[in-house]
């Protein structure tokens, strides 16, 4: 391949998904695209009148991306901290620990709308401020939704090694210790990215859900199911605008995070 | 002849599932009798497992004609058949796209990062402009549920015509196959591993979306009558049953996806050992 065509391949790359991109705004702006979804724009309102709601109501809206954010974010770490500890037990007691987990991502498979409710009332006696206790009650099924994905991939991380490195440290006479942070640990990095890339979309998801069941009325996701219940359809895409650019966000500041980090892994 | 019987099982993974159940089982109950200690009502809060196993057979009505799991299964089976609906034609149209972005690149560069970003949408958010598109209810849960399974499975199924070897494309080639036999022969047979990935990702999936926009609005299905029970509109068990039901519904839709897998491609190494999180192996 000549560089010629090298350049263009990356230019297109980055091409294509714009003019894409803008091209969906201009159908979207001039009406095209409700034509032809057969929408009207007080249900799907023009992209100009989200973004002047979205600059008019900026410090109310500010106040909810915080509220959605600590919640997202104080489960991810939380999730992801338990879950690697779990993990890592799970590796050192590997046939008790490897039966826990399998029946652990089984309960990935239970729906976050039936653990909210769940943990929303386990956590009425937890503080007697509802901002307080229903933030809790969010941040624990953030948790819970991060920690399977996190604890699993833990185990894999510090088990599936490279052939021969274990008997390679064994024969250097590396004590436990040694392989254990010098082999394992180390070993696990990648695939701690590999959940994260599954957990941080899904911790907004999750931080999203729990707000439509919490106690205290704040929150992204919650802004959006109230202004619908509403019928302030335009309030809530405002809302959903703000949602997505969150996630793209957190999910581009994980990207940069792990290009850093994993700099010379082969 | 029985005491090996029994050593084997006790050496068995079965053995340690049995265990885990178990041990879960105990601190349900532990938690259950302390809430039924301090709490006025314990049932709102944590019952006893027995408490709600013996609600599934109670025959006391719960509204004026059904009792609580009548109610609960009438509703499951609306539920699942939207959800149902919305997976298959989700990972059809999943499926055509990781097909069409593999023939044509300029399709993937195009449409690959904005299928990245629809996973950052929350679902519930879609439903009123699905709703007022669709004019139906019933159309936009399945709708919905067809968006939630179709990013998975093109994402997974994009990968998996990636991952052929190049050796392999080379020989077609060699052999002067056309690309339509190279597609039937050669690249979705050995997509179908991704496929199912997608599709183990995708089935609880589309259920939860399917339960969660139930609760948006009236008319049947699990979500709906969760929410009134939660309002004690019904009793409270009709709650704590949807619980356990959903989550034996989304375990037996991933092994669902993994026994259709086997059958489709028995000679294969089925996944990961992991359900769900799987999906992607660490970039080197």
């Amino acid at each position: 391949m000549n560089k010629q065509s090298n350049a263009w391949d990356q230019i297109s790359t980055f091409l294509y998904p714009v003019a894409f991109g803008a091209l969906f705004v201009v159908l979207w702006q001039t009406g095209l695209l409700h034509r032809l979804l057969g929408a009207d724009t007080f249900t799907l309102p023009l992209p100009g009148r989200i973004f002047t709601i979205i600059e008019e109501n900026t410090p109310a809206i500010m106040g909810n991306v915080r509220a959605t954010l600590t919640v997202a974010l104080g489960g991810l770490a939380l999730g992801s901290l338990i879950g690697y500890l779990l993990g890592v037990l799970a590796a050192l007691f590997s046939k008790w620990g490897k039966g826990g987990l399998t029946l652990a991502s089984a309960f990935n498979a239970i729906p976050i709308i039936a653990i909210a409710p769940i943990l929303n009332n386990l956590t009425k006696d937890f503080s007697t401020d509802a901002n307080i206790r229903s933030m809790f009650a969010k941040i624990l099924v953030v948790t819970v939704t991060s920690m399977v994905a996190m604890s699993v991939n833990a185990y894999r991380g510090l088990t599936e090694l490279k052939p021969f490195s274990l008997d390679l440290m064994r024969s250097c006479a590396a004590s436990g210790r040694q392989i254990f942070f010098k082999l394992r640990v180390p070993n696990s990095v990648p695939f701690i990215f590999t959940a994260l890339r599954v957990s941080v979309p899904g911790c907004i998801i999750s931080a999203l859900v729990s707000e439509y069941f919490a106690e205290y009325i704040v929150g992204v996701g919650r802004q959006i199911r109230e202004n619908i219940v509403l019928a302030q359809y335009a309030t809530a895409w405002a809302y959903i605008v703000v949602a997505c650019a969150m996630g793209i966000a957190l999910y581009a500041a994980l990207l940069i995070s792990e290009r850093i980090l994993l700099k010379g892994r082969g | 002849m029985n005491a090996i019987r029994w050593k084997k099982f006790f050496a068995s993974p079965k053995w340690v599932t049995v265990v885990w159940v178990l041990g879960l089982i105990l601190v349900w109950e532990i938690g259950a009798t302390v809430v039924a200690g301090v709490k006025r009502t314990p049932e709102n809060v944590l019952p006893h497992l027995y408490q709600i196993i013996g609600s599934v057979f109670s025959s006391q009505k719960a509204n004026s004609t059904q009792t609580a799991i009548q109610i609960v299964l009438s509703n499951a089976w609306i539920t699942l058949m939207r959800a149902g609906i919305g997976f298959a034609l989700g990972a059809m149209a999943g499926f055509m796209l990781a097909l069409l972005m593999s023939l044509f690149s300029a399709v993937e560069k195009m449409i690959f990062p904005y299928l990245m970003m629809i996973q950052m949408i929350p679902i519930l958010g879609m439903a009123p402009i699905v709703l007022a598109i669709t004019r139906d209810i019933d159309k936009s849960r399945i709708v919905i549920a067809a968006i939630l399974t179709f990013y998975p499975v093109a994402t997974n199924t994009l990968s998996g015509f990636k991952a052929v070897e190049r050796e392999k494309r080379e020989l077609m080639f060699s052999l002067a196959a056309s690309r339509y036999d190279v597609y039937r022969k050669l690249l979705i047979p050995s997509s179908l591993p991704y496929l199912f990935t997608g599709l183990k990702i995708a089935a609880p999936m589309a259920i939860t979306a399917s339960i969660l926009v139930d609760t948006l609005q009236g008319g049947g299905g699990l979500g709906c009558m969760m929410s009134q029970s939660l309002k004690h509109a019904m009793t409270i068990y009709v709650f704590w049953q949807i619980v356990f039901l959903s989550a034996i519904i989304g375990i037996l839709s991933y092994q669902l996806m993994a026994w259709l897998e086997k059958l489709v491609s028995p000679y294969r190494r089925s996944g990961g050992d992991f359900p769900a999180t799987d999906a992607k192996e660490p970039t080197p």
